[in-house]
């Protein structure tokens, strides 16, 4: 390429550019790329998880295994994630015997936990990780590590919902809907 | 044409001449503004609990610490859940006058005071001459309006403390704003 014409070296240019762009918009789109998508994914490492429940007995998510299974993290003092719990209470009476099984994991101490569980009349099993299982949920998805955080897996052991935030009666009616 | 300027034509504006050099730039520049969009339109993102509750803290004289807790947009810190500690060796941090927050009544909590936009509070430290460094512990905890809450957070710096009659130190961040390459 000793004499490149002006046209060539223009094109150079342009490939240059071009290279420099796709690198460039490569790193951009890494950079804005939303975590792989939870909604697509196999169940299996959350129904490995064992915590103890408040009495101290290891407990397994996979013995709800068949269950329309909604993993609620939560605490005490998280007032969105108490807002939210009697409404789980409501559901899991008027939807257990047909699948429905609530499940919660506090990032919270036991004590704590009794006494709520007591105040709302819980009637679904609890799980208490302290701070560990904040860094439980963040596997899960929960990136940002704030609560509430609900994981719902099907029957067949698919997750189908992730969220941040407290969950809707209406999005609960509608899992059973679709999923029961 | 009426109407909208159409994309060739807004990219021979940019680009200025016209030449595929030129063009290849405006594309870049215009790829990017689209997928710089993207992520703001799309909202509901939520921030780390560092980055909603930006602590940071200043020596102003040999025995007092001026700490400030920035709090994004839309987040409140919890006043009742607001700790400071030194965790250097044989230094203690003394009773601290917390600003009022705004009263608010939680169904759960009863009566609670909150903190939005910043708070500033003056943390009184012994055992300290000047010229020592000395790291203070903030404890905080917090939510967000959509309706979450973050577990307590503790965050630490490390300060120089002025000499008698130096000038305040530095105010040093907890957590340094993060060097972002397009914003």
């Amino acid at each position: 390429m000793t004499n490149a014409s002006p046209r060539a070296a223009s094109r150079w240019l342009v490939y240059a550019v071009a290279g420099l762009a796709a690198l460039a918009l490569g790193v951009v789109a890494f950079r804005n790329l939303p975590a792989p998508d939870p909604a697509a994914r196999d169940a299996s490492p959350i129904l490995a998880i064992s915590l103890p429940d408040p009495d101290g007995r290891e407990q397994s998510l996979s013995q709800w295994r068949g269950k329309l299974l909604v993993v609620n993290f939560w605490a005490t003092w998280c007032a969105p994630c108490r807002e939210e719990m009697p409404m789980f209470v409501q559901a899991q009476s008027a939807h257990g015997a047909r699948g429905l099984q609530f499940v919660g994991i506090a990032v919270d101490d036991v004590p704590k936990v009794r006494r709520f569980a007591a105040e709302i009349g819980l009637n679904y099993p609890v799980l208490v990780g302290g701070y560990g299982a904040m860094e439980l949920s963040k596997t899960l998805g929960n990136s940002v590590m704030a609560l509430p955080f609900t994981v719902v897996i099907d029957r067949t052991g698919n997750v189908v919902l992730t969220q941040l935030g407290p969950v809707r009666a209406a999005q609960i009616e509608k899992l059973v809907a679709d999923f029961l | 044409m009426p109407g909208p300027a159409r994309p060739d034509s807004l990219l021979r504006g940019a680009g200025g001449t016209g030449s595929p050099v030129a063009r290849a730039f405006a594309f870049v520049g215009a790829a990017f503004l689209l997928l710089q969009m993207g992520p703001a339109a799309a909202q509901g993102k939520l921030l780390p609990t560092e980055e909603a509750f930006r602590f940071s803290a200043r020596a102003l004289d040999p025995r007092t610490v001026e700490a400030t807790f920035l709090i994004a947009d839309g987040y409140y810190l919890y006043r009742d859940k607001l700790r400071f500690a030194a965790t250097t060796a044989g230094v203690a941090v003394g009773p601290v006058a917390l600003p009022p927050g705004k009263a608010k009544e939680d169904q759960f909590f009863g009566k609670v005071e909150t903190y939005r936009d910043r708070v500033v509070v003056r943390v009184p430290v012994d055992n300290t001459a000047g010229g020592e460094t000395l790291t203070v512990r903030a404890e905080s905890q917090g939510c967000a309006d959509v309706g979450v809450c973050y577990p307590p957070n503790a965050q630490a710096v490390t300060l120089t403390m002025p000499k008698a009659g130096a000038p305040a130190g530095p105010v040093i961040d907890a957590t340094p704003p993060k060097k972002r390459w397009f914003n």
